[in-house]
């Protein structure tokens, strides 16, 4: 690895770091907050007990809500520990990458056009739902 | 309460902050390797199996690589190749494997890059089935 490589690496670092990690606190305090004052109970209610539902429900919440990249894990990692299933973390996390952000969308509907972006979208969910229930049968 | 709030987003993000660090650094270190040279070539050679694979291993937003593969589409590379790559790319990255591995443990993991790159493949193959028979 040359100097030039050693700074540019250095120098995307800081990049990323500085774009990621003001999401990353608010994620991390977000999921202190459930941590708080969320019951257990009601966290396995809702993504631990069916996973006909839980799973279903974890995949259009990634896909929908307008969480950052990275931000997921924090609040998939106490959702985790407080009873929601793997099926449910796998989910959330892949869900959340379908939809990217807005400008990465953007071009993807424009370059492709309307007709491959949203079937490309449904297929995604479902693959998504798929593999949070086989995980439940492998891990 | 707040106290209790403030300690534990003091002690998670002491927590969760290295391996995030670390994670990033080392994508650099992959990016900086393959170089996007190698990722267009695989692209062109119009394999689903191949540009998914490589769709995995790169790291960085997926913005950078559009408008190449929208030049290719326009020179005839089939929208199968383009979904393949864009779903791995999106799907999983080397960043993410830090992050996962040390939060949910390594079967978690390589299950998601497994199921992953099936899920590039199939989605891929789906849009070649299609491309067949609309054509």
């Amino acid at each position: 690895m040359n100097k030039n490589q050693v700074e540019k690496i250095y120098r995307n670092s800081l990049k990323e770091i500085k774009y990621i990690f003001p999401m990353f606190f608010v994620a991390v305090l977000f999921s202190a907050l459930i941590e708080l004052y969320i019951p257990n109970r009601i966290i396995y209610a809702v993504l631990g007990k069916d996973l006909l539902l839980s799973i279903p429900l974890a995949t259009i919440l990634g896909v929908i809500l307008p969480i950052p990249r990275y931000a997921t894990y924090p609040i998939a990692l106490t959702l985790y520990m407080k009873g929601a299933s793997i099926g449910v973390v796998f989910s959330l996390i892949s869900g959340e990458v379908i939809v990217g952000s807005l400008d990465r969308d953007i071009m993807e509907l424009k370059y492709f056009g309307s007709k491959s972006y949203v079937l490309r979208m449904i297929l995604c969910t479902f693959f998504v739902m798929l593999g949070g229930f086989l995980i439940e049968v492998f891990l | 309460m707040t106290a209790d709030l403030i300690y534990l987003v003091i002690e998670n993000l002491l927590k969760l902050s290295p391996i995030l660090v670390v994670a990033i650094v080392v994508a650099q270190i992959i990016d900086s390797y393959l170089s996007e040279e190698t990722v267009k070539k695989i692209i062109k050679e119009k394999s689903i199996i191949k540009v998914a694979a490589v769709g995995l291993a790169t790291p960085g937003p997926l913005v950078a690589y559009l408008p190449f593969l929208k030049v290719l589409k326009r020179r005839g590379l089939p929208l199968s190749i383009i979904v393949a790559f864009v779903t791995a790319q999106t799907l999983v990255g080397p960043m993410r494997s830090f992050i996962e591995v040390e939060y949910f443990g390594a079967a978690f993991f390589v299950y998601r890059v497994i199921f992953s790159f099936l899920t590039a493949v199939g989605i891929g193959t789906c849009y070649r089935f299609l491309e067949k028979h609309t054509s």
